[in-house]
């Protein structure tokens, strides 16, 4: 209870708190950092950022405490934007210049209709714990009528029994969840158009929405992820939407999710990111240096290795052509289109998330120190050696 | 003047005095004795709690978890450093790691905390496809090969410790020394100066050569050089001494009186040392300064008694007679200007501060021994030796010829030289009072500031700064939960708001907490996948992800950690920013069941004692002038003659402050007595003089006639007193110790101006009064 408020009579305390011009500070005492507005910061830039992405009239990141910042270009210093929570973002991507979408821990997705400047909350992790119960207990009284229906063969009912245990058990969860609140966090958030959006997470978290968001669908048990790995990237090119995740898991949908195909994966450790570049090859990258790269959707992959073993973040698309990624210990790379990797170790040595390039030509990389500038890769390589 | 007998016009006090004089010099001879006994045992001490103000608010929190914080803040870092390439050569490597060996067997030292890239618990580790893959950075197949180096080098990378153990320019290793408050096997208290010679023996002397050199900060280190320098202090005291006997004799021509004045004014410092000892207290680096004020005084009033006595033997009195006489003509004034020094020193208890108030009552007790040596045993004592045919026929001379320097402040009670006198002086309250404005509250170097800024501590500790991510400059936050609540989501979550909220304060570099360790810890075990560096709802999570927690930073029980804020400086302004934020958090976010207590930390405890210091200037101010001016008014029962006395004194406290702004130095715990030393001393100037004046009023002399005849009187003796205490105090200029130096110079201004005010301002104020008076009753 508002303190200063104490010794006010009860009338004018009601008036005082319904006309919400209370003083100067407003008293919280039951902090929800998912409905906490984020705060306003000088060491925005400075903060963990997770994703930066650039977009025709700006360049935008997010990361901690509700971070999201932007300028309009190299010259102007970073902004911070107007955003209804201060949970930690993970992701962001944009459908065009206005339209875009952050999400982040606790089950958050934010949108922008203003090219990032101010953002509106989609769900929240409560709603997404509802939306899981719904979701489940339909999908498992779907089940349960299925199996009392059927009259196929002893491997198909199996097939249902299993699909049935797994619908359970995610109920289970999602009611636990209930109680706890959410615990699972958004790790990628991908637009493929203005209205059809992909949110992947932890423990096989696959969220649509094909309205621009204003109603979320749960697709966690159209994957074939029966331990629960967690899915860390969403990507599409003109005929496929890929998910990546855990244990090396690659999937691939041509109907915009509503099936998926588990593909034959070239590794079994994590996956951390994807990117469909120019040519319209697949790149996926993870643990200790691993890059591989498709040039048939999918089908088959080439492996290219780092020199070091650190985890691999972020591939975007060179300006001079082949990819530049970034990772783990401060590397940032190059793969130039004849696959030959040039790299370079950044000297905070901070675990890089993510990079854009920007018009000038120079990289911004984000992670654990926030925003780091390279001004001139190349340079930057040969004065490292 | 006709001579009546001796005993008719004396006094009570007199006669006590000088009807038993045998018995009373046994008695002294026996208490200085007894009290000599006892003061030898003093010994200098610096104990920390007795710096700080106890009944504030902050310590009274930090005090609730002083030992859950002491693993925390109790660490020494020893830095080797190379000045050859860098620390990646087998010489090096082999040095550091006899040093890490050789610090391991140093006593105080808690062995399992010890750090530095040659001990185990200093690990490398790698995620892999399988988890966690790691080692400890010292190769296992290590000899000292170019490969080991090699992998070395690697490992070091891989750790992490770069700018923590390893330099970031890697030319310098650090070890990080906790140390054990308590002996775990005996139970003893850690003895900092033994422990901080150790490391000079053990650990600097042995290993520093052409190409090494070490540098160690850490409290244990600053708390050992503070009592190595108190130490060289005694060394000062014996340079007053020799300088005040060649001023005594200078000024007496006479051995036997300057020898008498000498021995009663050391007598004094005996008695109150042994005074202290008997109640208990101690002396420490502030109270320190004690002795020497207790010294001059001694000196300044016995050299009024040799003076007066030399006067008599001149007028042909015998040795006791004259003895008798200084006495009685001197002791209503001597015993004013020392009962107002007492009491004076006395509102120094205002402060709650013990170090402040020990040296308020060592002062206090110094000065009322002064009353008993100088006022009782000397008078004694020059009863029967006397003053010298040298002594007395050099005070004939004197007496016979014009003083060209007295004859200079003879001018001030003419109109011309009195008002210039005055705009003089408005000129310099113009000068303290603007920038007096400037005055900073608190300590305002970098580093130590105990230290002087370029003493070998603070070099050190600049280059441990400069060369590895840290700050010296911490202010600790106490989050208070119930018992192992510690790490509950709700709990950790504001507190990554309230760190978030601290960093973003102008001042503060870095915010590290059990929180912090949560979020790494996700990041950590989720494959170093920096989008998980966040907290979960989930406690069985939660509680994975804070298992490594550093000791300190939650306590035994879980209902405490410590927010730690690293600050850019301690200066009062920035401890006030971090202060007023925390307070804004703690008003916009209240949760049950979770309390944000001020403070720990260097800096924490310095915002305390700035508040403090900050609320008792203007009230030591106050009372000292209040007693003052009401002990004036007591002895002269006259408005005007108390504004003349305290008006100078006050331009010597503006403008003292001025100096402070300007010579950079702050109100601090060092600084604050020293505005009611100069004031309480330096009105016995006024008490002298005026006292002269009145008299001369009273025999029917002028202004001019009056002022010539008190300076013909005292007018040497008081110059004289306020050079005696100027040298006491300015020897301390020299002192390893900041802020003894800082007491030094401000003393030695304020003796100095407050004897040439009370010299210049005292007639010019009676003149401009006199005149006013005149103007308004023609």
């Amino acid at each position: 209870m508002n303190k200063a408020a104490a010794h006010v009579s009860a009338a004018a305390l009601t008036a005082m708190l319904s006309t919400s011009a209370l003083a100067d500070i407003t008293i919280n005492n039951n902090y929800e950092v998912m409905h906490e507005p984020a705060m306003q910061a000088n060491k925005a830039h400075q903060a963990v950022l997770t994703e930066i992405i650039r977009t025709n009239s700006r360049t935008i990141a997010v990361g901690d405490y509700g971070l999201i910042i932007y300028r309009n270009s190299a010259s102007q210093p970073w902004q911070q934007a107007e955003v209804p929570t201060s949970v930690f973002f993970s992701a962001v991507d944009f459908a065009n210049d206005n339209l875009g979408w952050a999400v982040g821990h606790h089950g958050v997705v934010t949108a922008t209709i203003d090219g990032g400047q101010t953002w509106q909350r989609q769900l929240d992790g409560f709603q997404y714990v509802e939306l899981q119960v719904q979701h489940f207990t339909k999908l498992v009284a779907e089940f349960e009528e299925q199996l009392e229906q059927f009259d196929g063969s002893a491997d198909e009912e199996e097939l249902l029994l299993a699909e049935l245990d797994n619908a359970v058990f995610l109920l289970e969860n999602a009611e636990q969840a209930l109680e706890e609140g959410p615990t699972k966090p958004f790790l990628d958030v991908h637009a493929v158009s203005t209205n059809v959006v992909f949110v992947a997470g932890a423990y096989g978290s696959l969220l649509r929405t094909q309205d621009g968001g204003s109603t979320w669908q749960i697709l966690d048990e159209r994957i074939d992820n029966l331990d629960g790995y967690h899915l860390n990237a969403v990507a599409n090119d003109a005929k496929y939407v890929y998910v990546a995740g855990e244990a090396g898991q690659i999937f691939r949908s041509s109907d915009l999710g509503d099936s998926w195909e588990l593909m034959d994966s070239p590794y079994n450790g994590s996956l951390f990111a994807m990117h469909v570049d120019q040519q319209q090859q697949l790149w996926v990258v993870g643990l200790r240096g691993n890059i591989f790269v498709s040039s048939d959707q999918g089908e088959s992959f080439e492996r290219i290795q780092l020199e070091d073993n650190v985890n691999i973040n972020a591939i975007v698309d060179a300006p001079q052509g082949g990819v530049y990624l970034v990772g783990n210990a401060g590397v940032v790379g190059w793969v130039d289109s004849e696959r030959n990797v040039t790299q370079m170790t950044h000297s905070s040595g901070a675990a890089l998330s993510d990079i854009v390039t920007d018009t000038d030509g120079r990289l911004i990389a984000v992670g654990q120190r926030g925003i780091i500038e390279i001004a001139d890769f190349q340079r930057a390589v040969t004065a490292q050696e | 003047m006709s001579k009546p007998s001796i005993d008719s016009q004396s006094v009570l006090l007199e006669r006590v005095l000088f009807s038993a004089r045998p018995l009373w010099l046994i008695i002294f001879a026996l208490l200085t004795v007894f009290l000599g006994w006892q003061a030898s045992q003093v010994r200098p001490e610096a104990s920390f709690t007795k710096m700080i103000p106890t009944e504030h608010e902050f310590i009274q929190n930090y005090f609730k978890y002083q030992n859950d914080l002491a693993s925390l803040g109790n660490v020494v870092r020893i830095a080797v450093e190379t000045t050859e390439g860098d620390i990646f050569t087998a010489k090096f490597q082999e040095t550091l790691q006899q040093i890490t060996d050789e610090v391991f067997f140093i006593p105080g030292v808690d062995r399992s905390g010890l750090k530095s890239i040659w001990t185990p618990n200093v690990r490398w580790s790698e995620v892999t496809e399988e988890g966690f893959v790691g080692g400890p950075v010292i190769p296992d197949n290590w000899d000292a090969s170019e490969e080991s180096l090699v992998q070395l080098r690697t490992n070091v990378l891989r750790s992490g410790e770069v700018g923590n153990l390893v330099a970031n320019n890697f030319k310098s290793a650090l070890i990080i020394v906790p140390l054990n408050e308590i002996n775990p096997d005996t139970g003893e208290a850690l003895n900092y100066q033994q422990f901080s010679q150790q490391l000079e023996e053990r650990i600097r002397n042995k290993y520093q050569d052409d190409t090494i050199k070490i540098h160690i900060t850490g409290f244990a280190k600053v708390i050992g050089d503070l009592i190595d320098g108190a130490n060289q202090v005694g060394m000062f005291f014996v340079i007053a001494i020799v300088i005040t006997f060649i001023m005594l004799f200078w000024y007496s021509r006479c051995w036997r009186s300057s020898f008498a004045v000498l021995i009663c004014s050391f007598i004094a410092v005996i008695w109150q040392l042994g005074i202290i000892k008997l109640i208990g207290s101690g002396i420490n680096p502030y109270s320190m300064l004690v002795p020497f004020l207790v010294f001059a005084i001694g000196v300044s009033h016995g050299v009024q008694i040799i003076n007066a006595i030399s006067n008599n033997s001149v007028d042909g009195a015998s040795k006791i007679d004259a003895a008798r006489l200084a006495f009685r003509s001197l002791y209503i004034a001597g015993l004013t200007a020392l009962i107002s020094d007492a009491i004076g020193f006395t509102t120094l208890m205002v402060i709650n501060i013990e170090v402040i108030q020990e040296l308020a009552i060592a002062a206090s007790i110094g000065v009322a021994v002064v009353v008993l040596t100088n006022l009782g045993l000397l008078p004694i004592a020059m009863s029967y030796i006397g003053v010298s045919k040298q002594g007395t026929d050099y005070t004939q001379r004197a007496r016979t010829k014009n003083h060209r320097l007295l004859g200079f402040f003879e001018n001030f009670t003419k109109p011309k030289w009195a008002y210039t006198a005055i705009v003089i002086g408005l000129v310099g309250l113009s000068w303290g009072l603007y920038y007096g404005q400037q005055m900073k509250i608190g300590d305002l170097d970098a580093g130590a500031p105990e230290l002087r800024p370029d003493s070998r501590y603070n070099l050190d500790n600049q280059f441990i700064v400069d060369n590895y991510s840290s700050s010296t400059d911490i202010f600790v936050v106490m989050a208070e939960t119930a018992p192992s609540q510690c790490i509950a989501y709700d709990n950790l979550e504001l507190l990554d708001r309230f760190s978030w909220h601290m960093e973003n304060t102008p001042g503060v570099q870095d915010v590290k907490s059990v929180v912090y360790v949560a979020k790494m810890g996700s990041f950590g075990l989720n494959e170093g996948n920096l989008k998980w560096f966040s907290l979960n709802r989930n406690q069985y999570v939660l509680n994975a992800n804070t298992a490594r927690t550093p000791p300190g930073l939650v306590n035994a029980d879980c209902s405490m950690a410590p927010i730690i804020i690293y600050l850019n400086d301690h200066k009062a302004e920035t401890l006030q920013t971090v202060v007023a934020a925390v307070e804004a958090f703690n008003q916009q976010y209240q949760q049950d069941g979770l309390e944000l207590l001020m403070a720990a930390g260097n800096s924490g405890i310095e915002a305390a004692t700035n508040s403090v210091i900050a609320a008792a200037q203007t009230k030591m101010t106050i009372w000292v002038y209040s007693v003052v001016i009401a002990l004036c008014l007591l002895s002269f029962r006259s408005i005007r003659t108390v504004t003349c006395i305290i008006l100078p004194l006050m331009l010597t406290t503006i403008m003292s402050q001025g100096l402070m702004a300007v010579l950079d130095i702050g109100i601090k715990v060092a600084t604050l007595p020293v505005i009611a030393l100069g004031v309480g001393i330096g009105v016995d100037y006024g008490i002298y003089i005026y006292a002269k004046l009145k008299e001369g009023l009273e025999q029917g002399m002028n202004l001019d006639e009056g002022y010539r005849f008190a300076l013909a009187n005292t007018g040497k003796a008081v110059g004289f007193t306020g050079l005696t205490l100027a040298i006491g105090v300015a020897t301390w200029i020299f002192s390893p110790i900041k802020f003894q130096a800082d007491m030094g110079i401000l003393l030695t201004f304020m003796f100095l101006w407050n004897m040439l005010g009370a010299m210049i301002l005292i007639p010019s104020l009676a003149r401009l009064f006199a005149n006013f008076s005149r103007k308004r009753n023609v």
